[in-house]
């Protein structure tokens, strides 16, 4: 029977949960919005896995993203990473040459630098989202044109159009203004396009050194008008790994494989009967001191079994006393 | 009679010496509480808005003291400790800052610290504060000898690899600690900064107990001697102006050269003017000698700057690459 190595990413905006097998290749690929709702999301991809392979061994178990603990928590991750380490694990494991990492997602942007294969630098924007995949969706949707279609109408352009994309907004009546002068929206569109690419390198990357070579990931990386406005915003060519879209989930997966093999122990995978356990997760405002941490408890049956945001330990240290009392 | 001494800045490497100084004089010590938000935010309030974060927290210090009921509050004026070399001008100036723009000029306590090395316990620094403290020019110099001791048996112990909170209790304790030398298969990196970055919990978000969790030793300019980083730029035609920064950069060249680590970090604040020539020196060593490196900057908002993130990547990366 097989083996195989689970990875999950937990985003904000959506989840994904992966199987690759031996070598490495995708076998299983689930994606979710998480919409508030984490927990559910992964229950559901674990299920649909099980269900579409129920005779596949799950060798070990990885989470990342800012969802990671609680994922890791409820599967019984054999690693819990961040998702920078995540992201350059994949993008190395497949591109070991690379020096600058693109990602684009929905709802967040990140750049990340390597040296001889080590994270030297990176930077992330979750608050601007002129620089990511939305920016995208939404003019798709007020243009009505499906966001599929916008990469290839954005290479049929013919004429250059510079759209102001600093923000949203200004985006928005910068397009309309150049509809009214005639242009295609082919034109419009490969200018949003190269928009959001400037934004992005202006944001993300600001003050960064960029060196080749380049990959581009996450979803947006589907879309080929942007990998063209990469090329031409850079004025190099740019790696599109093979998965693209889910290499922090190949990220996690790799990284629990090499832990299982280096440690040669079993995995803590905690099984799909597991998923049944009803988990909540809260947060409070700690009093104890002017730090004021915004504390994130996870209870299971009752009892505590994960926490996390405390500066000081208190929280972490109160939950272990409590579990050892209970054993 | 209660003395304050902020937990900021120099104390991180003095602080033993000053404490132990006027507790022996028989005076009453304060030192304020580790740095959080509330102090943070007091000092961001009454600092220009461009000057260094280590020099806003400071500020956050002294106010948070002057609200402790203490009698006086130590603000000295580093001005050098090697010959030719000085503080950086923040420090130099501090004792004016501090009269013009915090309004506790009455408790100010301030003297000129002078040395030839990094050793400032010679007692004629401190006799401008015999008058105010009611003390004689003997108590003043018995108590520098007493206070010098136990510095030096607390810098021993930063010698022998002790981050500097932790020397402070050994030597508190009165402990006789073993050198801790890096165990076979752990990583090694060397982490460049001030002591006020480093030590501080809040700033650097415990930034040594982060390696320490990710099985890293972790060495700092402080765990060598002055000799020993002298005699790195000791025929280097150029050095830095500013004390601890060239310590800084020894230990970087140091560091750099001679097989002691894997990797290296350079902690730095917003607002330092010297680091961004002291960052751009170790940026050219990395390249020179192939080992990584990585700059991690540090603001009043520490908490989102991901610090934690851009470390765990890092010592994640080195470690996988150690391993293949
Ligand atoms: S968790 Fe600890 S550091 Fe955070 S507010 Fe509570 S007591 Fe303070
Ligand atoms: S060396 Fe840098 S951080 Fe330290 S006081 Fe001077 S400017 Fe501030």
């Amino acid at each position: 029977m097989s083996k195989v190595f689970l990875g999950i990413d937990v985003g904000s905006v959506s989840t994904n949960v992966i199987a690759l097998d031996h070598n490495y290749e995708l076998l299983f690929n689930y994606y979710a919005r998480t919409s508030g709702q984490p927990i559910e999301s992964i229950k559901t991809g674990l299920e649909k896995f099980h269900s579409q392979y129920p005779d596949l061994i799950v060798a070990g178990v990885g989470t990342t993203g800012s969802g990671r603990q609680l994922a890791g928590v409820m599967v019984g991750a054999d690693v819990v990473k961040n998702e920078i380490t995540a992201h350059a694990v994949a993008t190395t494991h497949f591109h070991p040459e690379v020096r600058t990492i693109f990602e684009i997602g929905g709802q967040d942007s990140k750049i990340i630098l390597l040296k001889d294969g080590i994270v030297v630098d990176f930077a992330m924007n979750t608050v601007c989202a002129a620089g990511t995949g939305s920016f995208l969706d939404h003019q798709a949707e007020r243009m009505k044109i499906p966001i599929e279609k916008f990469g290839e109408m954005a290479l049929k352009s013919k004429n250059e159009v510079r759209i102001a994309g600093r923000c949203t907004v200004f985006a928005e009546s910068d397009m309309i203004a150049k509809q009214q002068y005639g242009f295609t929206k082919e034109d419009i569109i490969n200018g949003l396009c190269q928009a959001l690419v400037r934004n992005y390198i202006n944001n993300v990357g600001r003050g960064k050194k960029l060196e080749p070579p380049f990959a581009f990931q996450g979803g947006v990386a589907a879309n080929v008008g942007i990998r063209a406005a990469f090329e031409k915003e850079i004025k190099h060519k740019v790696i599109i790994p093979k998965y693209f879209g889910v290499m922090g989930a190949i990220g996690a997966a790799i990284l629990a494989r090499e832990k299982i093999e280096k440690s040669q122990e079993k995995t803590t995978f905690r099984g799909f009967g597991a998923l049944q356990t009803e988990f909540v997760p809260k947060s409070f405002t700690c009093n104890g001191c002017s730090n004021s941490c915004e504390v994130i408890r996870v209870t299971a049956g009752g009892k505590t079994i994960a926490v996390w945001g405390d500066r000081c330990g208190t929280w972490k240290e109160k939950m272990k006393q409590s579990l050892s009392e209970a054993i | 009679m209660k003395i304050g001494i902020p937990r900021a800045l120099l104390y991180f490497y003095y602080g033993p010496f000053w404490e132990s100084f006027f507790k022996r004089l028989g005076l009453n010590v304060v030192i304020s509480d580790s740095t959080n938000k509330a102090i943070i935010n007091r000092g961001i309030k009454v600092a220009v808005p461009e000057i260094c974060v280590p020099i806003k927290i400071l500020a956050g210090h002294y106010l948070t003291l002057a609200q402790q009921n203490v009698d006086y509050i130590f603000v000295p004026r580093m001005v050098s400790i090697r010959k030719r070399q000085f503080f950086c001008p923040k420090f130099m100036g501090l004792p004016d800052m501090v009269k013009h723009s915090l309004n506790f000029k009455e408790k100010i306590l301030t003297c000129d610290v002078v040395s030839d090395n990094s050793n400032i316990s010679n007692y004629r620094n401190y006799l401008p504060l015999a008058e105010k403290l009611g003390k004689t020019k003997k108590d003043i110099k018995i108590a520098a000898q007493e206070a010098e001791k136990d510095w030096l048996q607390f810098r021993k112990f930063t010698q022998l690899g002790y981050p500097a909170p932790k020397a402070y209790e050994l030597m508190v304790k009165g402990l006789n600690p073993v050198k801790i030398n890096p165990k076979p298969g752990q990583i090694r990196i060397g982490l460049l900064g001030y002591v006020y970055n480093m030590y501080d919990p809040y700033i650097s978000l415990g930034i040594f107990d982060i390696l320490q969790e990710n099985n890293v030793h972790v060495t700092t300019f402080d765990m060598f001697s002055e000799n020993e980083l002298r005699n790195v730029t000791g025929n280097m035609s150029k050095v830095l102006f500013w004390t601890f920064s060239n310590y800084l950069l020894e230990a970087g060249l140091h560091l750099f050269n001679s097989d002691q680590v894997d990797g290296i970090i350079h902690l730095t604040a917003f607002g330092c003017g010297p680091d961004s020539f002291l960052g751009k020196l170790f940026e050219l060593e990395s390249e020179k000698k192939g080992i990584p490196f990585m700059t991690v900057r540090v603001d009043e908002h520490t908490g989102e700057n991901h610090l934690v993130t851009r470390v765990e990547a890092f010592t994640d990366m080195l470690k996988r690459s150690k391993a293949v």
